[in-house]
């Protein structure tokens, strides 16, 4: 009975009803701001859309134009190296035997690959013996009279050498260079590509992972095919190392300073308009700065690591000030109130507590910021880092005295020049510098993870 | 408030442990708190009460100096402890700290395990030589703090994973391990459910044995429960001073007696 009481609805006809009117009719200026909504919701949908359809493409192109870089074109053939012409004193001695240059050690070569030919009754028909020298990469006689300036007793032997093929051989296998192109090309005739595809057949010409493009420093516009990043990442990893060794203590010691102990005045609040300022300075401005500071002044070796690492330092600071501030801002307050309040010091407070929770933020900002710093290329090009080096930096820490160059400005270098073998590099080079920044995030990421703390 | 036990509260001693004269506190041009003279006896609870903004916390954070820390607040006046001035130039704050500890609004325990908690005072401060005297601090303090019987299986388990009661118990145990002489506490109980607080209340007379205990409250109940003495402030000045008792049945000022009966504040 009360039951079918409580379950009865009240009569209330339109007159019992509010002013509003009935909640089961959307009001007009209702259906306006759900339409309004949709609309918002609508624009960032699309803006993240068309933003990874970006990301997409750049990728896509990145990795089609670059991943063969990773793979390539290589000659095996046995090579009789005769004592008589590559030593001619005859007493094995490497000073008198380094007077035989890479042209006689390239003439060897190219005698014994079409000798070797020859024996594999293989048909070099249309191709003139000079074109068949071309096949191998110009490097390949310099790399054989290293070796065997390295080691002498290899003279008079023969012995199973595997080189780098031209570049053009090597296109060839990719697909870049076809026998159309091949016609009007005055490095790489059609006959030599025909010849090539025999020389697959008979195992000669292979294919494999470039352990050269990650190992090799750069080599000349006419061998792109010797052409590695070697220098490169050395250097990169140099100035890397040496930006977090200068960065990381300055920048903590900067922003403990002004957010715990800097009286708050009208110093500290130009100061800090003047961190946030520099963090905006366009890059090639601090490479002017360290031309003329590090380099002209204090007479610091030009294109060395060290002043790539100065000038990167310079710019990587207020991102660092920046980040480490915001992130001991995040400390809540009661926390130094609590480490006060059982009569730890001021520098107590901030060692015990502040910094050990600011610092995944401090840890996270200082590797963004050495990621921007990984990526940069104006300033070091004015602080001529752009030379050609092709000598390995020696170990640290002199090494870091040594020109050297960096992975973005390599990859600078080669979209210059005009071999398409180059482009193929760049885009090589660029996969190899983005998962160097993949992983610099995700240490990033993870070490955010490891180390937050909840409160 | 009629409340019998009142009339009973006795003050156990009569030592001053804390003198305050004529003190001022501006926060930049406002005028925070004025001319006020307090009293503080040792072993004994006392309860600064009124409404919002009168001042009475700032009174408190003046006690051991944690007004310092706020760049525009200035103290003028005289406060001793035991007849030294705590505002003398020769004071360190950071000592000053280790004698007059502090219980915050919040519990705010670090974010370390229980055992670092309550272990940080006394480390700091070298109390403990060896690791067995700081063992024997950190079980002391948290017995104190009658907290120990739901912690000392889990001393490595974080602070702030205990419960919002257990924290300002464990809050309270870190203030009191690195003995103190004066215990101030701001509001310790705002943010506990009554069963803690009831807790904490009883934690606080038992306290009283030990220390002089300074007691921030928005809480008249709480005030009348646990303290000896009661100071009300009112728009920056102290009103009234006096036995709790005497406070809560037969206020002196008129203005007490409106705020004690609800009609302001």
């Amino acid at each position: 009975m009360t039951d079918a009481t409580a379950n009865q609805m009240p009569a209330s006809g339109p007159a019992a009803r509010s002013k509003h009117g009935s909640i089961l009719v959307q009001a007009p200026s209702m259906r306006a701001r759900n339409r309004a909504e949709a609309r918002f919701k609508a624009y960032g949908l699309a803006a993240i859309v068309l933003a990874l359809t970006m990301l997409a493409i750049m990728l896509t192109t990145i990795l089609s134009d670059g991943l063969s870089a990773f793979r390539q074109a290589s000659l095996t053939f046995p090579v009789t190296l005769d004592a008589a012409t590559l030593d001619k004193s005859g007493n094995r001695d490497v000073a008198e035997m380094s007077k035989a240059t890479t042209v006689t050690y390239g003439k060897v070569m190219a005698q014994s690959f079409v000798a070797h030919l020859v024996a594999q009754g293989i048909s070099t028909e249309g191709v003139s013996e000079k074109e068949l020298a071309a096949m191998l990469s110009k490097d390949a006689p310099a790399a054989l009279r290293n070796d065997v300036l390295a080691n002498p007793d290899l003279l008079g032997q023969t012995i199973e050498v595997t080189v780098l093929a031209n570049g053009r051989i090597d296109g060839y296998l990719k697909g870049r260079v076809t026998m159309e192109s091949a016609q009007k090309d005055s490095n790489i005739s059609p006959e030599q590509l025909v010849l090539s595809d025999a020389l697959r057949k008979a195992g000669i010409l292979t294919s494999g992972f470039n352990w050269g493009f990650l190992k090799n420093p750069d080599a000349s516009d006419q061998r792109p095919e010797a052409a590695g990043l070697g220098v490169a990442m050395i250097g990169s990893a140099y100035m890397m190392v040496l930006v977090l060794i200068i960065t990381l203590p300055i920048g903590v010691a900067a922003s403990v300073y002004l957010e715990e102990f800097a009286p708050k005045n009208k110093w500290t609040d130009l100061i800090e308009v003047n961190i946030s300022n520099l963090a905006a300075v366009p890059s090639i401005v601090f490479g002017i700065l360290g031309l003329a500071v590090f380099i002209n002044f204090a007479g610091f070796p030009q294109s060395s690591s060290l002043v790539g690492a100065f000038v990167l330092s310079l710019m990587t600071l207020p991102t660092i000030i920046i980040a480490t501030r915001a992130s001991l801002k995040a400390v809540p307050p009661s926390i130094r109130d609590a480490a006060l309040g059982v009569g730890a010091s001021k520098m107590q407070t901030v060692a015990h507590h502040v910094l050990p929770l600011a610092a995944p933020g401090i840890l996270t900002g200082t590797i963004l910021g050495l990621a921007r710093a990984l990526g940069e290329t104006a300033p070091l090009l004015l602080i001529g880092m752009v030379a050609f080096v092709d000598n390995y930096p020696s170990a640290p820490a002199e090494g870091v005295l040594d020109p050297a160059t960096a992975l973005p400005v390599q990859i600078y270098t080669w979209v210059q020049r005009s071999d398409p073998a180059f482009v193929e590099r760049s885009n090589g080079a660029i996969i190899v510098l983005l998962l160097f920044l993949m992983v610099m995030n995700v240490t990033a990421i993870l070490l955010r993870r490891r180390f937050e703390r909840r409160w | 408030m009629n409340d019998m036990r009142l009339l009973e509260r006795a003050v156990d001693t009569q030592v001053n442990k804390i003198t305050a004269r004529k003190v001022q506190v501006y926060y930049g041009q406002n005028h925070a708190l004025k001319d006020v003279d307090v009293d503080i006896l040792d072993k004994t609870v006392t309860a600064f009460i009124g409404p919002s903004g009168c001042g009475k916390s700032t009174f408190l954070r003046c006690l051991n100096r944690m007004n310092d820390t706020i760049a525009v607040c200035r103290v003028e006046g005289r406060i001793d402890l035991e007849g030294e001035d705590i505002y003398d130039p020769r004071v360190d704050p950071v000592q000053l700290r280790a004698k007059v500890g502090m219980v915050f609004q919040k519990p705010n325990p670090f974010p370390k395990s229980i055992y670092d908690n309550v272990a940080y005072g006394p480390k700091i401060h070298g109390l403990a030589r060896k690791k067995a005297d700081l063992d024997e601090i950190v079980e002391s303090s948290l017995r104190k703090a009658a907290l120990w019987n739901e912690v000392k299986d889990r001393l490595d388990a974080p602070g702030t994973g205990l419960s919002g009661g257990q924290q300002q118990r464990l809050c309270i145990a870190r203030a009191i391990a690195t003995s103190p002489e004066v215990l101030l506490m701001d509001e310790p109980c705002s943010a506990l459910d009554p069963i803690a607080t009831a807790q904490v209340e009883e934690l606080i007379d038992e306290l009283r044995s030990q220390f002089s205990v300074v007691i921030v409250t928005h809480s008249m109940q709480q005030a009348a429960r646990v303290s000896q003495r009661t100071a009300f402030f009112h728009l920056g000045s102290l009103v009234e001073y006096g036995e709790t008792g005497q406070i809560f049945t037969n206020p002196k000022d008129p203005r007490t007696e409106s705020y004690i009966t609800g009609r302001i504040g």
